[in-house]
């Protein structure tokens, strides 16, 4: 991964006592902050943003739940209605990423974007849990013994996926620029926009939604999405500097305010 | 306001504040506390103009608005709806940004600070909230830009003022909603939060109350609007429903200055303030969910059960226009083909032929009829199943033309002339639809298999209308998109004409199943001059028009090879045509 900056702390506790002599930090390994990673993990859940998840979660599901029991029989909810209900969810997960202590956490042995990857994974895991439940509350409106086409799930599956891997990609990359403070409440709408345009361009709709695609085509071009965006993650994660974009014309000028 | 936030200081309110106590505390009085709140509210409503959320916001309400109108015949009763359905885009994104503008100092960390300045919390709230005023250039612009493209494309009927009207308010109502859940919950989440549960209240079709639609912000989907030959009143309700929102926004702001004021008489002027909204509210909703009228909705079932009684009929060239009272506008639009067609027929049949425009109405809907006796919704709801436009067989000398459905303009608009010149020929040629081949067919459109008088329709549809070679060509369909029909347990290649598919126009009968047979001899014969093509066709009218004369026939005499079609496998269940055999 990337290369650490220097540990101040480190150098100084290891510096030798004569001034003459050169600096030399104490071989180590360049995965030695592995070690600390249990340590980590107790901060990492304290910095979790689970309110924020658990509001989304929750009021996708119960949206859904509340469509659930008002449609008739004759109109269950499907694969539509759990996409709009799983927006929430995608929205709240956009707060994630966000690493607000990130000049400081660079300074530490440890990289500093293993916090917003722990918070990712976490809300990854209560992310399933939540797409498991709206699908059961979808599965329980089918009356028992109906015999109803349903269509296929994993391509469902496959699509939030890439939503979410896409929300993700874009809240680093919003906690990158001057806008870091804003970071879900950006990268939020702008995945969501994102999304719905590739959703109904009918250039792009062709390989991303059925019945136009295959659910086997569409279920490939989704993940393919996601491990795009993924990297795209991977990639803002390790850019160590905020990109003040405004300011690239305004040499010497000192950064503008954040406006939140 | 801060220096960090950007904005320029407040100087003169607060100094005129200070200025009234000599030691330097802040004496609260009425004109310099407004003062306050102006400047205040000034500032706000120019980072609510230039934020990039509102922009955005417009920018995805103004592309909602256009493909919801998309290119059919813009009729004013459903596109001031429609235009709402864009300014609900915009509402999210100002609701948004209005939670975001309020939860600014509690979410900077900022509440001491903000504390100590001479403006207290609710007079920032108050600015909050008059600032949303910055949000109305961005709603007053998309209904201004709306207007101007649709009255471009000849809009049928006149805007309503209250639906426009009551645009506006929804997104004044969101941006105070957005205010009301940012005195509480600065977190940008809540703003999100309320932007979807804003957009899902707009997907009406799974939540509780389809007589109680109107009642919802905004109803965007839900309605048979597109397709009315007129405006309905309270269909949907649109005075009563904007003054619902605007007690919505003034309840909101009601919540939001509740939550920040402290002085017990403000708490008291806001609680009648909030009573004084839910009961507007609530009258408001209580008119809005009264039943049409049912003289309205007898005119309304009577219109599209026979619509000769409410249409106005044109003769020309012999041919009847019969449109609605409001669509004389179509007129020219409809008789170019048809009388481009008409000029090049040798002869014509000799029932007269009719273009009639119809109604797709469904019935039972409860947003309709709601509030009415069972009875009377049977009887409206079986007159309308014997109305034309449900009708699944038409008439062999009529056109039906559903209302809503013909394009204003551009490349949709030559799709509809050619279908309309398609469905002309097809009725000179005396080519059936169902109708005239039940027996095998069960409603399945007929294929004129290796029938000359096919390929005389398409050439003569071609010719009047001159659609471009490509768009033709596209219709053969490659891979799997090849249309095909299975005719006596043979797969025939189809072929779809342009603009197949968009409900622009019924033909006779319902319309046959071209094939690709046809398409690719009548594009041989645009090849050839076309007197030479007339003559021949002239000579023997009759015998061209006959069922059993075939496509190589027709060939011979033009003196040009048949083309080839390639085969299909034939699909082992495919539901079976019927052979046009009238």
């Amino acid at each position: 991964m990337a290369s650490q900056p220097p540990n101040i702390l480190n150098a100084a506790e290891d510096a030798p006592s004569a001034p003459e002599q050169p600096v030399r930090p104490t071989p180590r390994s360049r995965l030695s902050w592995l070690r600390a990673l249990p340590r980590l993990a107790r901060p990492i859940t304290q910095t979790m943003p689970w309110a924020t998840l658990l509001a989304g979660c929750l009021a996708g599901t119960i949206i859904l739940a509340v469509m659930a029991h008002f449609a008739g029989a004759s109109q269950p909810p499907g694969p539509g209605t759990i996409r709009l209900a799983f927006l929430p969810a995608v929205a709240a997960l956009a707060f994630a990423p966000r690493a607000p202590f990130r000049p400081l956490t660079q300074a530490t042995p440890v990289p500093a974007w293993v916090a917003p990857v722990g918070h990712i994974l976490l809300a990854a895991a209560m992310l399933t849990v939540t797409c498991w439940a709206q699908l059961r509350i979808v599965a329980h409106t089918i009356p028992p013994g109906a015999i109803v086409h349903m269509p296929a799930i994993y391509p469902l599956i496959a699509q939030l996926a890439g939503w979410c891997a896409v929300t993700v990609a874009a809240a680093a990359c919003v906690d990158r620029s001057r806008y870091a403070d804003l970071g879900g409440a950006i990268a939020a709408p702008v995945s969501f926009a994102g999304t719905a345009i590739v959703w109904y361009l009918p250039i792009t709709s062709r390989f991303l939604a059925e019945p136009a695609a295959t659910a086997h085509s569409v279920t490939i071009t989704w993940y393919a999405i996601a491990a795009g965006a993924l990297a795209l993650t991977c990639v803002a994660m390790r850019d160590q500097w905020h990109r003040y974009a405004r300011n690239l014309g305004r040499r010497g000028s000192a950064p503008t305010a954040l406006r939140a | 306001m801060t220096s960090r936030e950007g904005g320029p200081a407040i100087s003169d309110a607060d100094s005129a504040v200070a200025s009234h106590d000599p030691a330097g505390l802040p004496a609260p009085s009425r004109a310099p506390r407004m003062r306050t709140v102006l400047a205040l509210a000034k500032v706000e409503a120019s980072f609510l103009v230039r934020s990039l959320l509102v922009v955005a916001g417009l920018l995805a309400g103004g592309a909602v608005v256009w493909v919801t109108i998309g290119s059919k015949e813009p009729l004013w009763w459903n596109v001031g709806w429609r235009i709402g359905a864009g300014q609900l885009v915009i509402g999210m994104a100002v609701l948004a940004a209005a939670q975001l503008a309020v939860g600014r100092a509690r979410r900077n960390g900022m509440t001491d600070l903000y504390a100590s300045f001479p403006a207290t919390a609710g007079t920032r709230t108050l600015a909050h909230l008059v600032g949303l005023a910055g949000a109305a250039p961005a709603s007053l612009l998309l209904i201004a830009a709306a207007d101007a493209v649709v009255q471009l494309r000849g809009a049928i009927g006149a805007p309503s003022i209250a639906v426009l009207v009551g645009g506006l308010l929804l997104v004044i109502a969101a941006g105070a909603a957005g205010t009301a859940i940012g005195t509480r919950f600065p977190h940008p989440m809540a703003g999100v939060l309320g932007a979807l549960v804003l957009f899902l209240s707009s997907g009406q079709s799974h939540l509780p109350g389809a007589a109680e639609l109107w009642l919802y912000p905004w109803e965007s989907f839900s309605d048979q609007l597109g397709g009315l030959p007129g405006p309905l009143a309270g269909y949907p309700p649109a005075a009563p429903h904007a003054v619902e929102l605007a007690g919505l926004a003034a309840l909101a702001g009601v919540v939001a200055l509740a939550v920040t004021v402290t002085s017990t008489r403000a708490r008291g002027g806001l609680a009648a303030a909030g009573i004084v909204a839910i009961a507007v509210i609530c009258l408001a909703g209580a008119v809005q969910v009264r039943p049409i009228p049912t003289g309205d909705l007898n005119q309304l079932v009577n219109e599209v059960a026979d619509p000769g009684s409410a249409q106005r009929c044109t003769t020309a060239s012999q041919v009847r226009y019969c449109l609605y009272p409001r669509f004389g506008s179509l007129l020219p639009s409809l008789e170019a083909p048809v009388s481009e067609v008409l000029a090049l027929l040798p002869a014509r049949p000799a029932q007269p032929l009719t273009v009639r425009q119809v109604v797709y109405l469904s019935l039972p809907d409860s947003t309709l009829t709601h509030g009415h006796l069972n009875r009377d919704v049977s009887r409206w709801t079986a007159r309308v199943q014997q109305a034309p436009g449900n009708a699944t067989v038409t008439p062999a000398t009529a056109i039906y033309l559903p209302v809503g459905n013909w394009p204003a303009a551009g490349g949709q608009l030559a799709d509809a002339h050619f279908d309309l010149a398609l469905a002309t020929a097809e009725w000179a040629v005396r080519l059936p639809g169902p109708s005239g081949s039940l027996s095998g067919g069960g409603g399945m459109p007929c294929v004129p298999l290796n029938q000359a008088r096919e390929p005389v329709a398409i050439w003569l549809a071609i010719l009047a209308t001159h659609p471009p070679a490509g768009e033709l060509q596209d219709g053969l369909g490659v891979g799997t998109t090849i249309p095909a029909a299975v005719v006596r347990n043979t797969a025939i290649r189809g072929w779809d004409y342009p603009g197949v598919g968009g409900g622009y126009v019924t033909p006779p009968g319902g319309g046959p199943q071209t094939t690709a047979a046809g398409y690719l001899l009548a594009s041989a014969m645009t090849r050839l001059p076309q007197q030479k093509v007339s003559h021949i066709l002239a000579d023997d009218w009759g015998k061209w028009l006959n069922w059993h004369t075939t496509d190589a026939q027709l060939a011979a005499a033009l003196g040009i090879p048949m083309p080839s079609v390639s085969t299909l496998p034939a699909p082992a269940n495919g539901p079976e045509a019927a052979l046009c055999t009238t």
